[in-house]
């Protein structure tokens, strides 16, 4: 909100995707939103629930009926996530844009609205060794070649919450009869796949392969 | 003789550890360090041990070899990344250091510097093969080197893990990747580490028990409940209890050294290291009960 202050209006974009599932940036947010900022005694000149939020040619085209309530607007808040908000940033070149959430991770929905972290997008998929469960995002350690010293009956060392993920595997690749696999040293990772900021076209990349 | 001509001629080896501190008053350490000389084959000079940050392993092991001990470079993959590692396992080359211990090291958050970025850009398996490597002079990358090195690697491993045999799994990783002695986590049940020997016995690797002194039964119930792969029998901590407060740390010497006794006399593995974890002061009068000096 501190940076907030120096605004009066504000329009919300929400999102259907993610942050709907996530109850951070649906409908029902959207609303109390508007409500809190309200209470401050300030503007909200209309909000959006984009089909999908980082979807910027879409989203822009869904904002074409708000026209005016974004203009009416200083500020725009976005309820979704990192990406949700740079779309909106390409959207308005001219305003300021601030999200209203932090990022945390790409999660597994193990309950309604539980996430657990599974993968870590590291552009050099390894699940195919490791019994589909992946030690790069389930160990803290991202170890690749079996358990470290600090597992302990099953449970990680840096939390008795985390179970080892190297136990894990291993538990699952004697059920699977991979146990082979399991004693093939991994290599070292090629960090180089997960380099920032990625681009992908994989439009192009289909039509390279037709 | 060196720790490797040691370890090879089949002499019953004995390693202890110092933990440099944090700033750089160095008395205390220096004085432990020169009581061990010319008692022990080889000191093991912690990383940054539990995370806390300390002075660098290098460095100390470069003072040591000043001071004409052996030192093993204890390196973990924490805090620098493949780059950072295999500069400084350059470094130590030309500085002397013959030795070097490769773990993956306690992650940040049991440490003193919570908040810090944990590198694990590779790990031990992984760190062996680039020692490996270097010995034949090539980078991780296949680049010649100008001038190889000349280590004798050796890693960690934890015969009371539980579950123990992804743990064996990995022991045998180490071994194909180049590990030639392994140090192990504390153990203080020998009839249970006999077990552990049958299967390492048959690699071609020396195995070093790990003992870690115990002070009190109260110790020993903390190790028991905390530190993972670490058991210590019912029955020590009732010796321990039994000789009271004021005579703990006496008891703890004696049960040290009776595992040391047996586990020479009936030639269990190649050698111990003794973890003292403060009392380093005690490793020469362990020593000398064990009847090794």
């Amino acid at each position: 909100m501190e940076k907030l202050k120096n605004y009066r209006s504000f329009f919300l974009i929400g999102c259907s995707e993610c942050a709907s599932l996530c109850g951070t940036g649906g409908d029902p947010e959207l609303a109390s939103m508007k409500e809190a900022i309200e209470a401050e005694g300030k503007t909200v000149t209309g909000t959006l629930l984009p089909k999908t939020g980082c979807q910027t040619l879409g989203t822009k085209i869904e904002l074409k009926k708000d026209k005016e309530a974004c203009a009416a607007a200083d500020a725009i808040i976005v309820m979704s996530c990192g990406a949700g908000t740079q779309s909106a940033v390409e959207i308005f070149p001219d305003k300021p844009v601030f999200p209203s959430n932090d990022s945390l991770f790409l999660g597994n929905m193990t309950r309604f609205q539980i996430f657990d972290e599974r993968c870590s997008l590291c552009g050099e998929c390894i699940l195919d060794q490791t019994g589909g469960i992946c030690p790069v995002t389930g160990c803290p350690k991202g170890l690749l070649n079996g358990p470290c010293g600090g597992t302990d009956n099953g449970k990680c060392e840096v939390s008795p919450d985390i179970e080892c993920a190297w136990v894990r595997i291993y538990e699952r690749m004697k059920k699977t009869d991979q146990l082979e696999d399991f004693k093939k040293t991994l290599e070292p990772k090629d960090w180089s796949a997960s380099r920032k900021p990625a681009t992908l076209n994989t439009r192009q990349k289909k039509e390279e392969k037709k | 003789m060196s720790f490797r001509n040691a370890l090879e001629s089949g002499k019953f080896v004995v390693t202890a550890e110092v933990g440099p501190p944090k700033g750089t008053d160095i008395k205390k350490i220096l004085h432990e360090a020169e009581m061990l000389k010319n008692k022990v084959d080889a000191l093991n000079v912690t990383d940054n041990q539990s995370a806390v940050m300390r002075i660098s392993s290098m460095s100390f092991c470069k003072l040591l070899l000043d001071m004409g001990h052996e030192p093993i470079l204890q390196m973990t993959c924490r805090d620098r990344n493949r780059i950072g590692l295999q500069s400084d396992l350059l470094g130590a080359a030309i500085l002397g250091i013959k030795n070097v211990l490769c773990m993956t090291g306690d992650h940040p958050n049991a440490g003193d510097h919570k908040e810090a970025k944990p590198v694990y850009d590779i790990e031990s398996v992984q760190l062996l093969q680039v020692v490996d490597g270097l010995n034949s002079g090539r980078d991780m990358m296949g680049n010649d080197l100008m001038g190889s090195t000349d280590f004798y690697q050796g890693a960690v491993v934890t015969p009371e893990a539980n579950p123990l045999e992804p743990q064996m799994m990995k022991f045998e990783k180490k071994i194909n990747a180049g590990a030639h002695f392994f140090q192990t986590q504390a153990i203080y049940d020998i009839d249970k580490f006999r077990d552990f020997m049958t299967s390492a016995r048959k690699f071609p690797v020396k195995i070093l028990a790990g003992l870690v002194l115990l002070k009190s039964a109260g110790m020993a119930n903390f190790m028991n409940k905390f530190v993972p792969g670490i058991s210590v029998p019912q029955v020590l901590i009732d010796e321990l209890k039994a000789a009271g407060k004021e005579k703990a740390m006496e008891t703890g010497i004696e049960i040290m050294a009776r595992h040391i006794r047996q586990l020479k006399d009936e030639s269990v593995c190649d050698g111990i290291h003794i973890m003292a974890i403060g009392a380093e002061d005690k490793v020469p009068a362990i020593m000398e009960r064990a009847g090794l000096l």
